[in-house]
């Protein structure tokens, strides 16, 4: 019932692959206007029609997508109602005096000088602004006397955006197939693939199904370094997270010997001369990376087009 | 309007590692995809689609499906790509078959936590103003589940221990799963903190594996051979976003799902054989056992243990858990139950609740009844 | 058999360049509150919701569903994430039309977004690409899509004008969609002339970027006169794929689209597209791709979408209008486009569009698609 794919373990390091992404992400008219009041060392809550009062505000009711009447100001002091420690750091629930939902935050306390129902105040850290994170947490606060919820009066503008960064480090995996082919890259300087089933044309980059029949791939097969464009297209804009400049050409090339496309680039000096020169049929031959190779696809720099 | 019965031909899982360091995603799913048919009579051109699970966000690739349809055994047939545990995949291809609008429906559930950070895949589900930037994620919401739980119950930390150490123990003799050690109930107390008051070990076990299941209407799945096994039921909640506006005392959507599911099939888990459960803390499986109805709330610790009904008697999550598969993987081990009880120690069996979750703190919960 | 389905209320937000007043969960409550209005249901009457949007690194929220769920009210409901890329929305509302088909849920509400201003876009959409092999010089899919298109010219004799017809039309169609951002007149010389990102795509072959949701509720036939008394039945619908590197994948015809086009048209009973059809809605992320659409669907023969352009057929007053709503150059939040065109084909056969209503259209195509153009569907709507 198990089944195991049947590996053949090839000592590669893993492929690191980095993805980091810069946003701007849009918090809506409650938590904007949050986020905004922060400076202030101020707490924005909402109040809604059933007379539920929840802080920090938000837009739609967890019970039922409710919206809000108004915003409030709430406390800064409450209830510590549960917590927990992960990797070193404190985290426990909040309810702040006077609202009814309970809310996460750092605490900033020992794990062994808590109790459930302990009174707990808001210290707020200078220097941070747009961020929920302006309150550094909660502290003890055994004499902190009971806050009242308060209307919000005038608040600021809500934050149109905050700023926001995601980054996901992968260490992925090179397999029996990927681990053959860049091993054949690195020390042969080879571009390498597996048969389709009955056909002498290379599956690239190889794998052990074929695409299409769904059997089991066949031989290995070494490619040229020398191919036909089947698609391409001019680049002419910039964008994040590009690595060449513009223009050049974006090209699908199947090698000789091969049946499947790989992505690549080839240079070009003038646009115009490029379009023409440049398409569905061109003949072209990979360009090398000088140095020492690493086994990856930067190992070929650029194709260029082989003038018959 | 008679609606098809739907049933499983076959299942296919690889084994579940901590790291499948040689292989990639697409061996695995080469690997359930065509072990899958073998026995069954049936061959990938008798597939009329295709309904997958996997994460973009542990795959480290957008759009994830599209690099892997041709193993998938998706090209020229329908596919879909189900963001959510496996377990919603086959509700998805358990409603196409129902409607008489296809025959043989193949669904794949595969992760590599392995090669990403799995805090990551987690942290990245959290609403992004309040919870994200305090650090409050997967692991703390098991702390204050448990903190919670063991405060209002009589559950104790060497109960929890018992039960993780019980469970691996099942896994390892169920198979299936690599386990280069076992740990007794002392070594889950002493492992490193998790959450407090959890430790480590008191969390699920983030495994790479793969799963394959073929479903069809009930006169296909009957001309293939072996008896099917009927999905009857089948029920899904999710609860409130935010785990701190949840009631934590138990999991209402859970028992949301197992309702829904039970109506259709007419029966609840408590008058099942088996039940297998996928829950991402040693508290939340009692939890869970507890939202299906075979104990009280806050009773869930003798239902556990097993009995007149059989739980988790594949270890379960806590010694596997690969995200975006498990409750696929529950599904079948349940199956295999139901085909040999004998083998599990049950003198017979016929009826099984399997359960998958997603989300922090187990926030949207999905049931199957399943029946031979 | 199943049941059948029909689309019983629809709603779309004012797409934007950049919503800055609302989350990505209050964008989908904008679109759910008109859905539930249009349909006169509340959010208790809906059995079932799946939500729709492109990958995750769009708007750095994973599981996204299980965050804007919330704000819709669906506490407790079951709640499912279907994600294809630009085709997504299609794939949700694809499974949520078996959900209700299969007797699961006898109403769902299919929502589908995407807050595009959140993050870079091309850059995220590179990221479908193979890490190992090929992602770094990637253009997200605008340098395969020109590649594509430059390959169509080459051997079809087309012209960058066609495309640029089919880029002008569009955008003068959005002028009266209201819902759309982008509404400036153009003719199809100032798109020959804009400027090239990736030639032979310019500027104005290229949608805007959009942040927006849409959303219908899907009801059995026992349900639907609770919402109206003219539903825009589905009378079939598909989504196929063919596997990204495979070998013979064509670069003119849209294979999975023909296949796709081919289910559907067999269960609808459609024998001859461009007479049966009354107006048709795709989604073109880029000009060029509407012309293999015409093609793929069967609206005109293999190579003769520049001649069926040209001839101005599709236009609106032509006798097979493709895109009155303007397509996505009228606006683009990826993941909710194919819900959004299944909106402006429902509507039209409802007799109620709000751009460019078709007089008497009885029967509507949508087409919808996403992954890396090799994922691609369509469905058959009728009054």
């Amino acid at each position: 019932m198990y089944s195991a794919p049947e590996t053949m373990p090839i000592e590669l390091p893993t492929f690191h692959a980095d993805i980091s992404l810069p946003y701007t992400l849009t918090p809506g008219r409650a938590a904007g206007t949050f986020l905004a009041e922060v400076k202030n060392k101020r707490i924005i809550g909402s109040r809604f029609a059933s007379g539920m009062v929840v802080a920090p505000a938000e837009d739609f009711s967890s019970v039922d997508g409710e919206e809000p009447e108004s915003f409030v100001e709430a406390p800064q002091t409450g209830v510590l109602t549960a917590f927990t420690r992960v990797d070193g750091e404190v985290i426990g629930f909040i309810k702040l005096d006077g609202c009814d939902n309970e809310f996460p935050h750092k605490i900033l306390a020992d794990l062994s000088d808590l109790a459930v129902g302990q009174r707990v105040e808001a210290e707020w850290q200078d220097g941070v602004e747009e961020s929920i994170t302006a309150i550094k947490g909660f502290r003890l606060a055994p004499d902190a006397p009971e806050g009242a919820v308060k209307p919000a009066g005038e608040t600021e503008e809500p934050l149109g955006s905050i700023k926001y960064a995601l980054s996901l480090p992968y260490e992925h995996a090179y397999g029996p197939y990927y681990g053959r082919m860049f091993d054949e890259i690195r020390e042969n300087g080879r571009v390498m693939g597996v048969r389709c089933t009955n056909a002498d044309v290379a599956l690239l980059p190889p794998r052990e199904i074929d695409d299409i029949s769904h059997k089991k791939t066949g031989t290995w097969k070494t490619c040229a370094d020398t191919g036909t464009i089947r698609g391409c297209s001019i680049i002419n804009m910039e964008f994040v997270g590009q690595t060449r400049e513009p223009p050049y050409v974006y090209a699908e090339i199947v090698l000789d010997g091969a049946s499947t496309r790989l992505i690549h680039m080839i240079e070009i000096d003038d646009v115009e001369d490029a379009k023409k020169r440049i398409k569905p049929g061109t003949r072209v031959r990979a360009i090398w990376t000088e140095g020492e190779r690493k086994g990856s696809m930067s190992d070929i720099e650029r194709f260029e087009v082989i003038d018959e | 309007m008679a609606l098809k019965k739907v049933g499983v031909i076959a299942t296919a899982q690889t084994e579940l590692r901590p790291a499948w360091s040689d292989a990639q995603h697409i061996d695995l799913i080469s690997s359930v995809v065509t072990s899958v048919f073998k026995g069954s009579g049936l061959t990938i051109d008798d597939v009329d689609f295709v309904i997958d699970s996997g994460s973009d966000v542990l795959d480290g690739r957008s759009i994830s499906n599209c690099g892997f349809l041709g193993a998938l055994g998706a090209h020229h047939k329908e596919e879909a790509r189900v963001e959510e545990d496996g377990i919603w995949a086959a509700h998805y291809g358990v409603n196409k078959i129902a409607s008489g609008a296809a025959s043989v429906g193949l669904i794949v559930a595969y992760s590599k936590p392995s090669e990403s950070q799995v805090a990551n895949y987690w942290s990245s589900q959290v609403e992004p103003f309040y919870q994200r930037p305090v650090g409050f994620s997967q692991r703390a919401a098991g702390g204050i589940q448990a903190q919670r739980y063991l405060a209002a119950n009589d559950v104790s930390m060497e109960d929890l221990a018992n039960l993780v150490a019980a469970r691996w123990a099942a896994a390892q003799e169920n198979g299936g799963v690599q386990i280069d050690k076992l740990p007794s109930a002392s070594d889950v107390l002493s492992a490193a903190e998790g959450a407090a008051p959890l430790t480590d070990l008191m969390f699920s076990r983030p495994m790479d594996g793969a799963v394959a299941v073929l479903l069809a209407d009930e006169a296909t799945a009957r001309r293939a051979g072996a008896d099917p096994v009927l999905i009857t039921g089948m029920g899904s909640s999710a609860d409130a976003h935010a785990f701190a506006d949840r009631d934590n005392s138990r999991l209402n959507s859970l028992s949301l799902a197992a309702e829904r599911a039970a109506a259709s099939a007419g029966w609840s888990a408590a008058e099942a054989d088996i039940v297998e459960v996928s829950a991402s803390t040693a508290v939340a499986e009692l939890m869970a056992l507890e939202a299906l109805g075979l104990a009280k709330p806050g009773q869930g610790k003798a239902a556990a243990q097993g009995g007149k009904v059989a739980v988790n008697n594949s270890g379960g999550a806590l010694p596997a858990d690969p995200l975006m598969v498990t409750g696929l993987a529950r599904l079948v081990e349940a199956v295999r139950q139901l085909r040999q009880p004998k083998r599990y120690g049950l003198s017979s069996a016929s009826r099984a609740v399997v359960h998958g979750a997603n989300g922090i703190g187990m926030q949207s919960n999905c049931v199957f009844n399943l029946e031979v | 058999m199943g049941h059948h389905v029909g689309i019983v209320g629809v709603g779309q937000t004012h797409h934007a360049r950049r919503r800055t007043d609302v989350s990505q969960a209050g964008l989908v409550r904008e679109a759910v509150d008109r859905a539930l209005a249009d349909a006169n249901l509340t959010i208790e009457e809906i059995d079932s919701v799946v939500v729709a949007t492109g990958p995750v690194l769009f708007a750095a929220v994973n599981h996204p569903e299980l965050w804007v769920a919330n704000a819709i009210g669906a506490q407790g409901k079951p709640v499912m994430r279907v994600t294809s890329g630009g085709g997504a929305g299609f794939a949700g509302a694809l499974a949520g039309y078996y959900q209700v088909a299969g007797g699961y849920s006898q109403r769902t509400l299919v929502v589908a977004y995407d807050k595009l201003s959140e993050g870079p876009l091309q850059y995220s959409i590179s990221t479908l690409y193979d890490p190992f092999w090929g992602r770094e010089f990637a253009v997200g899919i605008m340098g395969f899509s020109a590649a594509y298109w430059r390959a169509r010219m080459d051997v079809l004799g087309h012209t960058e004008e066609a495309a640029a017809m089919v880029a002008a039309k569009n955008r003068n169609n959005a002028i009266n969609n209201p819902y759309a951002h982008q509404k400036k007149a153009v003719t199809v010389d100032d798109v020959i002339n804009s400027r090239p990102l990736c030639w032979p795509i310019k500027l104005l072959d290229v949608p805007p970027i959009s942040d927006g949701a849409a959303a219908i509720v899907l009801a059995n036939e026992k349900v639907a006169a609770k919402s109206t008394t003219r539903p825009a039945w589905i009378r079939g619908m598909a989504y196929c794929c063919e596997a990204d590197n495979a070998a013979e994948r064509s670069m003119m015809l849209s294979e999975p689209l023909a296949l796709a086009s081919k289910q559907v048209y067999r269960a609808a009973g459609i024998t001859n597209p461009r007479r049966q059809f009354d107006v048709v809605e795709v989604q073109e992320p880029y000009s060029c791709f509407e012309l293999n659409y015409y093609e793929s669907l069967g609206l005109c023969p293999p190579g003769g979408a520049a001649e069926l352009v040209a001839s101005g057929a599709t236009q609106l007053d032509g006798d097979i209008p493709v895109n009155p709503s303007g397509g996505c150059m009228g606006a683009n939040p990826i993941g909710a486009v194919g819900v959004i065109r299944l909106i402006e084909g429902a509507t039209q056969v409802m007799g109620r569009n709000e751009s460019n209503q078709i007089k008497d259209a009885k029967l509507a195509l949508v087409q919808s698609g996403g992954g890396w153009a090799n994922l691609r569907g369509c469905a058959v709507l009728s009054a």
